[in-house]
């Protein structure tokens, strides 16, 4: 947004200050959380307990830090996470980008049952234990892939990417056939340059999906530390602070509160987990305007 | 992706179905051990517990290798995280079959009896156990199933074994220097606390800094308002804790606590503190960390809690150096003609370990947490390895101060390294207060430990009482029988189904409605109240409370050997 300094109307000022006022305040409320958690997580627990920590923290620690990172599994699951992540958001781009292509062509005959079938899997589900026992029967449990092949298709992105695709021009895709393209040359040259807008929302949608997943981890992968995953890690680390155990005596008890307060672990848990995540968004910024202006028809 | 052929793309779907079929095909049982029961050889048993334990080390740790050292046996072990409990999970191996070896289900023990997962112990015990046989003894009846179903399933560990309790940090707590100030008054009946918090609020309406002081504030945020509302109404009339219910020794009828006339005394009480402006007016509205910070500055006189609820903020409060607005626990009743019940035995109850139909050696199973019920198994989860984490001299097991140093102030990496706490849920163990043969408490809590814990300004507080624990000023043990259906709230219930739904219907009504009784004004306190009881009527309480009681009954009668009508 630029100020025009000179020859700018009062009104066109008014307006501008107007801005800015609001824009400011629109700013505030949403950071303001997020800058609260980060005080939190870098003051000293037993100081938290007292209240009060708005902006920046009162007596500063990275104590809280480095409880979370004593923890060996750390390293193994931030691996493991950031390859679900990466696996899994492209296979999952590239699948539902595929299956929404086809969708979207009117030649293609059984479109309309084959929607109706994807669109009964976002209301109905079989359940938790019909799940397990089918990722049983498909031997993946205990792997890697029970990460990424279940959520590879999701009928609600199919269906954006679809309703995107519909949007586009159809010329665009008679004409390439004319010039000699096949199907997939088609998706590949002219679908998929023109859904980028499209598929960086997906793309954040899967990734963020990936990345904050603990509970597959949880069901199939319990019991193998090498496929463990950073969230599940966290997920322990947040509970062992949680609860003392029916067997801790409370003088042990309350020494380890005095180092650590499930607040501050909590907030310290939510900043390690948000940061990579955040990374992502402004390289996928571009794209949410890009691709809209590409190859227009000429009507 | 400019640039790229198709061919790349189908090439990444290639390589990923090959990757896919690559990591197909991947666990294989075990091999399964010898028959000799016996043997040390290494064998391996999975485990699943439903509590969490995060400083688990994969039997990395000092303690971990002397049991496989001694038993051959090695744990890989899985617990739950989230809420614990894990209902999930054991939903899921009810339903697929996939059980571990051993595990502790906690409250989905059922789901795994139905689904026949569990093998019955009764005779493993009797052959290959000797000591838990003997560590049980006479109560060996309180591990039966039911009365349909004579079988044990599994032995309880989260609860201990002839537990003697030496402090108490519940009750009624008052800061140091009020009593101190006062000349340390009896404080026995809600009348007496509130007459302290009265003069000494008068004496000094506001803190050093000027912040009004707070005489009395309580938490009700969520199910804190368990801790520090409703159930203070059942221990200041003399009941013991049963979870919602008050079940009547003699005929072992279940009622909701909030039914007996002497809590609404008690709720009462709370209303006429709340409109005297002892209580403070933010105590149904405060979160709990709102709750902390208050205590956590000093200016709270009372509150009505337990030690493991409010620590950080006395902590916050120690490092602060105020020690004298720490608090000690008093046995307030309603009026004197109570008798506080926290001691109160329950005998052996509660949540233990079990072994699987999928369990490649039960003989060995058995014996492996027989072992780690005997003295060495016990002394060994309880304090490490001699010359490392304890030391014996004179006869005495002593933990060397710098042992004892790191204990408190490194508990996370300490408890990794030694894995002492990490092993209570492997088989049975005595409680705190027992010594073993040689004379020494198998537990490292005993009552020299306790005082060496006790701040400068609470033992000036003890001693003005002319005591030398809490405890003293209660009730103990002996003045009470063992409680014949344990403690109710470890009793489990059908987790769905017509039960669960009254039961949550109940507890809404109880939220909302005890803290309106209590901000109402007086005159208004029994409408409310009264109105309260009729709700719960309409919800189905009562039918719900005759299901209840006949629970308890199959309890008492499969625990007891009574013939209860």
């Amino acid at each position: 947004m630029s100020v025009k300094a000179f020859n700018a109307t009062k009104s066109e000022k008014v307006f501008d200050i107007a801005n800015f006022i609001l824009m400011g305040i629109i700013l505030t409320v949403t950071l303001y959380p997020f800058l609260n958690v980060l005080a939190i997580s870098l003051n000293d627990s037993t100081d938290t307990v007292r209240g009060g920590i708005y902006l920046w923290p009162r007596e500063f620690t990275l104590e809280n830090y480095k409880t979370i990172f004593q923890y060996d599994g750390l390293i193994q699951g931030a691996k493991i996470s950031f390859a679900r992540t990466i696996i899994g958001t492209l296979l999952g781009l590239l699948s539902s980008s595929m299956l929404a292509y086809t969708l979207s062509r009117p030649d293609f005959k059984i479109k309309k049952f084959v929607s109706t079938f994807l669109a009964l899997t976002m209301y109905f589900s079989g359940g938790l234990i019909p799940g397990y026992i089918l990722m049983k029967d498909l031997h993946l449990i205990g792997t890697f892939w029970i990460y990424i092949l279940p959520m590879m298709v999701s009928a609600f992105n199919v269906f954006v990417i679809r309703s995107f695709i519909d949007g586009l021009p159809y010329a665009l895709q008679e004409s390439a056939k004319l010039d000699g393209a096949n199907d997939l040359t088609i998706y590949y040259k002219v679908i998929l340059p023109l859904c980028k807008p499209v598929l960086a929302t997906i793309a954040l949608f899967l990734a963020v999906g990936q990345w904050n997943a603990w509970f597959d981890t949880y069901l199939y992968n319990g019991s193998k530390p090498e496929l463990t995953t950073l969230q599940y890690e966290l997920m322990k680390v947040l509970q062992s602070t949680q609860q003392g155990g029916s067997n801790v005596n409370a003088n042990d008890l309350a020494q380890q509160m005095a180092q650590v307060s499930p607040e501050s672990i909590r907030m310290a848990i939510t900043i390690v987990v948000t940061l990579p995540i955040l990374v992502v968004y402004p390289f996928l910024q571009k794209y949410f305007v890009g691709g809209m202006t590409l190859g227009a028809v000429k009507a | 992706m400019k640039h790229k052929a198709p061919k790349a793309i189908a090439m990444m779907l290639l390589a990923s179905t090959m990757l896919f079929t690559a990591a197909c095909g991947n666990t294989k049982g075990e091999e399964s051990s010898t028959s000799d029961p016996n043997s040390t050889e290494p064998i391996t048993f999975s485990f699943f517990g439903a509590d969490t334990s995060p400083h688990w080390n994969k039997m990395q740790d000092v303690v971990g290798k002397k049991i496989t050292e001694a038993t051959g046996v090695t744990i890989n072990a899985e617990y739950d995280i989230a809420s614990g409990g894990g209902d999930d999970k054991i939903a899921l191996m009810a339903a697929s079959g996939d059980y571990p070896d051993l595990i502790f289900p906690k409250a989905n023990l059922s789901k795994l009896v139905d689904a026949g997962a569990m093998i019955d112990l009764t005779e493993l015990i009797e052959e290959h156990a000797p000591n838990i046989k003997k560590m049980y003894g006479e109560e060996m009846n309180r591990l039966k199933y039911s009365n349909e179903d004579q079988a044990i399933y599994t032995l309880p560990t989260n609860g201990s074994v002839d537990q003697l309790t030496f402090d108490n940090t519940g009750g009624f707590e008052l800061q140091h220097r009020v009593v101190k100030e006062l000349g340390y008054p009896e404080i026995k009946t809600v009348e007496d606390y509130e007459n302290a918090l009265r003069e000494y609020y008068k004496a000094h309406p506001t803190t050093e800094d000027g912040q009004p002081t707070i005489p009395l504030t309580l938490s009700a945020d969520g199910w804190r308002s368990m801790i520090t509302v409703t159930n203070p109404a059942v221990s200041a009339t003399g009941a013991p804790d049963d979870g919602e219910y008050y079940i009547n020794p003699e005929t072992y009828e279940a009622v909701l606590h909030y039914k007996r006339p002497e809590e609404k005394e008690y709720f009462r009480w709370l209303n006429k503190m709340y409109n005297e402006g002892l209580l403070d007016k933010d105590t149904f509205i405060q979160k709990e960390d709102q709750y902390k910070a208050k205590i956590a500055s000093g200016r709270v006189l009372g509150i009505i809690d337990h030690e493991w609820a409010y620590n950080d903020a006395e902590v916050a409060l120690k490092n602060a150096g105020k020690d004298e607005m720490t608090y000690g626990h008093y046995p307030v009743t309603l009026t004197s003609e109570f008798k506080r019940a926290d001691f109160q035995p329950v005998g052996s109850d509660g949540y233990g370990i079990g072994i699987t139909e999928n369990c490649k050696d039960p003989v060995r199973a058995i014996k492996f947490l027989d072992w780690m019920a005997s003295d060495e198994g016990q002394v060994l989860r309880n304090w490490g390895v001699e010359g490392e984490q304890y030391v014996i001299e004179d006869g005495v097991r002593v933990i060397p101060a710098d042992v004892q140093e790191r204990k408190n102030n490194d508990n996370a990496s300490f408890t990794k390294e030694t894995g002492i706490g990490l092993y209570f849920v492997f088989g049975p163990h005595y409680g705190d207060g027992v010594k073993d043969p040689s004379g020494n408490y198998y537990t490292t809590n005993f009552p020299e430990q306790i005082l060496a814990g006790y701040s400068e300004a609470e033992k000036e507080a003890l001693k003005g009482y002319g005591i030398s624990t809490w405890k003293e000023l209660f009730p103990t043990e002996e003045d009470f029988e063992v409680k014949e259906w344990g403690a109710a709230y470890n009793m489990p219930v059908p987790s769905d189904g017509k039960y669960q739904v009254i039961y949550q219907k109940t507890q809404d009504i109880v939220q909302k409605r005890i803290p309106e009784a209590v901000v109402s004004s007086t005159d208004k306190f029994d409408q409310v109240y009264d109105n309260m009881l009729a709700e719960l009527d309409k919800a189905g309480a009562v039918e719900m409370e005759q299901q209840y009681t006949e629970w308890i009954k199959e309890r008492v009668r499969l625990w007891t050997g009574k013939d209860v009508q």
